[in-house]
């Protein structure tokens, strides 16, 4: 690549190229820094780290907020007294509860089990 | 390196002296590599602020003190890229028009030697920003930081954190581009001085 070959005779654009930039980093000296660059650097700093710890503060009380609702949530469920409605017992048993109050099955559905069965 | 890793280790532990320290040894170079970057002398404090800023917000997640350097410079390029991002955004006047604008208020004033020697300043860096523009942000950076600050290779392998074979390709291709405007703007120079 023509731009690592030092060693070569180089085309006179890129020659005038080199040139260009060795000018430009002359025309472009480091600057100077102001006189108040650091107290100015100091101020922001504070600024950001105040708006942080703002920040964290409120997000603080935000999961406090939010542990202590879950907390009381809690505990309000596990002390309330379950519903009359409550099932103690499981699908299957109040099925069959219920067929032994409803009486026998209707007739036919009984005769295309018999059919069914060997 | 400018400082003494021992340095680098305090500011990293929180120490405020250290750290003002850090930036006073490095403030100058970094500002003349803005300066390089955005082009835009008016605005260098302020990016360069902001790099010191990051830096500070970032010193806990350094690796060593051995890649301090390569941080900053990483922060710089960083911050610059932002900036030049942000006045795209903004669609402010380009570089090359508020040169001109300068460049005529310039001309009105010139005058003395010292005012000549800057009105010849301003029109190279015109002329390198003008085709510099004809590269992307990204390659522009890359280039100004190998071919004018002079950074090595292996440091900007460390900058980017990319391998230096892509970096080679990436800058052959960046300096093709400018090599080619340049071309261009010398035929162009030579027609307009044949017509004249």
């Amino acid at each position: 690549m023509a731009t690592f070959e030092r060693g070569q005779p180089r085309d006179p654009l890129e020659a005038e190229l080199d040139r260009l930039f060795a000018a430009y980093r002359e025309a472009c000296p480091d600057p100077e820094p102001s006189l108040d660059f650091m107290p100015r650097l100091w101020e922001r700093i504070e600024g950001q780290r105040s708006w942080t710890r703002e920040w964290r503060r409120l997000t603080e009380v935000l999961v406090g907020a939010a542990v202590a609702l879950s907390l009381l949530l809690g505990v309000v469920l596990a002390r309330r007294e379950p519903p009359a409605s409550f099932y103690t017992s499981t699908y299957v048993e109040v099925l069959a509860a219920n067929y032994s109050q409803e009486g026998p099955l209707d007739p036919e559905v009984l005769a295309i089990d018999q059919e069914i069965a060997p | 390196m400018l400082v003494e890793f021992e340095l680098v280790k305090r500011a990293r532990e929180g120490d405020h002296t250290a750290f003002t320290q850090l930036v006073q040894a490095y403030r100058k170079r970094i500002l003349g590599t803005i300066a390089r970057l955005i082009g835009r002398p008016e605005d260098v404090e302020d990016v360069g602020q902001e790099v010191f800023l990051r830096l500070y917000f970032s010193l806990d997640q350094l690796r060593s003190e051995e890649v301090f350097e390569p941080w900053l410079y990483r922060l710089t390029v960083n911050a610059a890229y932002d900036y030049l991002r942000r006045q795209r955004r903004r669609g402010e006047a380009r570089m090359a028009d508020l040169s001109e604008q300068h460049v005529m208020l310039a001309d009105a004033a010139a005058g003395s030697r010292a005012q000549q020697e800057e009105q010849r300043r301003r029109q190279l860096r015109e002329t390198v920003q003008t085709l510099l523009a004809n590269v992307s942000e990204q390659d522009r950076m890359l280039l100004v930081l190998k071919e004018i600050e002079g950074l090595s290779l292996k440091e900007l392998e460390k900058i980017y954190r990319v391998n230096e074979n892509a970096l080679k390709v990436r800058l052959f291709r960046a300096r093709q581009r400018v090599l080619k405007a340049l071309a261009a703007a010398q035929g162009a120079a030579a027609r307009a001085k044949g017509s004249a």
